[in-house]
């Protein structure tokens, strides 16, 4: 089946290809918003065996209806379990989370994350919400999915904060030194999928019907063709699309 | 078997003096909305407010004014957006600010439940640190050599926490999802707990196991049915998503704001008037909405 997925809104998008990369996990830490969508739209789909965690202490949870808060009545609402968050934040520092997912206002080369302040940390353009469990979640997820939607004003060189930290040579050897996670491996926009290297973000594929220069446009940083061929997702996922379409 | 039951009045001028820090219950359920209005009601200035994610309640301490420190991990108005008093205050520096992550905030009550003084911790040593953590500092495992950062207990002088049930010595069950709300009250010195029900002692030996916090451990217990709307109860109503959507229009607009907190907070005299307030339609759909006592799902 040929799927067109210009049909499908940019968020969609990000929930489609970010569900292809759910496949094998067994648990998965999620916020609230796109990385919600993707898990539920991947545990509905290609991943049902995936458990769904939220930092409210939610686990096996699969809302039903939109979620505006990691606690809301629709994530308790059908959860296999109902735990505290520093049972599920110690399970994380533990490495027994499998995967995060995770979205932020900035992104820049090396994957670090901003969701604290636009402009300086003491006199800001935007003084924003905060790490909440971000910060936690880049340090201590052994695999880490970042999901972006494609807005050239939210990726830039350096973040003006780094809420959450990235990846790259040099910050990977500190990781190390710390015994930290890897931090950040997959970048996943509306439109194309990277992958972390030593030098930052490699575009490493394109969603099916989209150019190089729309995967790339406005981004900041300097990026080569993709190593690999374009995107495509099980229609199985598609066909899930409907059910997360709160 | 003291009867620890009280007016919200009472309960908050013989338990939080000027200047105090109290922590917040509340992880998007059971936020305790009416008891911690008082706080603004009776104008208890120079408050340190404290919890890991925190929403609209704080916002509203915040506008109004009684607020000198906020310890927190996220402030905002989950999905909807900021939280607008905050950021103003942040930026005219009429607040000071204290400011870490959601799981440091937890290990930090519970290093303080536990009686001790840190918990090493694997985060908070990469990354941007805001000036205000930076005396944070590392510690190295006597066993193993790794580093881990010291997280420092915070030991809150009272709590204010809101739950389903307790009786009227102060055994609070409470169930559905708790975050850091049980952390942050058995760190505290001080537990104030506001209640859907008051129920008989007997009742609660039927099922101890939902007792949460022990009668010994609470100073105040009052009964305030709807007292965590617009944020919701497990068993008793839903969450009101539309008062948050619309909270962030109002929120944005100091005079708005003001005439809110006139009708919601000052003019609320009691418990009766609140639910005035949230209306006998709103009311009916939240306690047939998801979580709610007539929610047949």
């Amino acid at each position: 089946m040929k799927i067109d997925y210009r049909e499908y809104s940019p968020n969609q998008r990000i929930a489609i290809i970010a569900a292809s990369e759910l496949v094998g996990y067994k648990s998965c830490f999620v916020g609230i918003g796109i990385p919600s969508d993707a898990a539920c739209l991947a545990k509905l789909s290609v991943e049902p065996k995936l458990n769904l965690i939220y930092e409210s202490g939610a686990v096996g949870a699969l809302p039903r209806s939109k979620s505006y808060s990691t606690a809301s009545p629709s994530i308790a609402h059908g959860a296999d379990m109902i735990t505290d968050s520093l049972s599920v934040f110690s399970d994380l520092q533990a490495g027994r989370i499998d995967v995060g997912l995770l979205s932020a206002a900035q992104i820049d080369k090396y994957g670090n994350l901003n969701s604290t302040v636009i402009g300086d940390y003491d006199d800001p353009k935007i003084r924003m919400v905060g790490s909440g469990g971000a910060h936690d979640i880049a340090c201590l997820i052994p695999n880490l999915i970042i999901l972006m939607p494609h807005d050239p004003r939210r990726f830039v060189d350096t973040v003006d904060f780094a809420t959450s930290p990235g990846s790259g040579r040099d910050i990977k050897k500190i990781r190390d030194q710390l015994n930290l996670a890897e931090g950040p491996s997959i970048l996943i926009t509306d439109k194309a999928k990277f992958i972390m290297s030593d030098e930052g973000w490699l575009l490493h594929s394109i969603l099916d019907n989209f150019t190089f220069a729309e995967a790339t446009e406005g981004l900041p940083w300097s990026l080569k063709s993709p190593i690999s061929g374009p995107i495509e997702t099980d229609p199985m996922i598609i066909s899930a699309l409907a059910q997360i379409n709160y | 078997m003291i009867d620890k039951t009280s007016t919200v009045q009472d309960a908050i001028k013989n338990n939080v003096n000027a200047g105090d820090n109290v922590f917040i219950g509340g992880f998007g359920h059971l936020i305790p909305f009416y008891l911690s209005h008082e706080l603004i009601r009776q104008k208890i200035l120079d408050l340190t407010i404290c919890r890991s994610g925190a929403d609209i309640l704080f916002d509203q301490l915040i506008a109004s004014e009684i607020v000198k420190k906020v310890i927190f991990g996220y402030v905002g108005n989950p999905t909807v957006g900021l939280s607008h008093s905050f950021s103003r205050a942040y930026k005219k520096k009429s607040i000071e600010i204290e400011e870490w992550t959601n799981q440091s905030i937890i290990m930090r009550l519970h290093a303080a439940r536990m009686g001790i003084s840190f918990i090493p911790s694997k985060i908070l040593q990469i990354g941007d640190k805001p000036s205000n953590i930076g005396h944070l500092k590392q510690v190295t495992c006597p066993y193993t050599n790794h580093k881990f950062s010291a997280i420092p207990a915070l030991k809150p002088d009272t709590a204010l926490i809101h739950a389903q049930c307790a009786d009227k010595y102060g055994n609070i069950q409470m169930w559905g999802i708790d975050g850091d709300t049980i952390e942050g009250a058995l760190a505290s010195d001080k537990i104030i707990v506001s209640v859907e029900k008051i129920i008989s002692n007997s009742k609660i030996k039927e099922a101890p196991e939902k007792t949460v916090i022990p009668s010994h451990r609470v100073s105040n217990i009052i009964e305030l049915p709807w007292g965590a709307y617009p944020s919701y109860v497990s068993g008793f109503y839903s969450r009101d998503d539309d008062h948050y959507i619309e909270y962030d229009t109002t929120s944005r607009d100091e005079d708005k704001l003001s005439s809110y907190l006139k009708n919601w907070v000052h003019d609320a005299r009691n418990i009766q008037e609140y639910k005035k307030l949230i209306g006998s339609t709103k009311i009916k759909e939240l306690e047939e909405g998801l979580c709610g006592v007539k929610n047949e799902d």
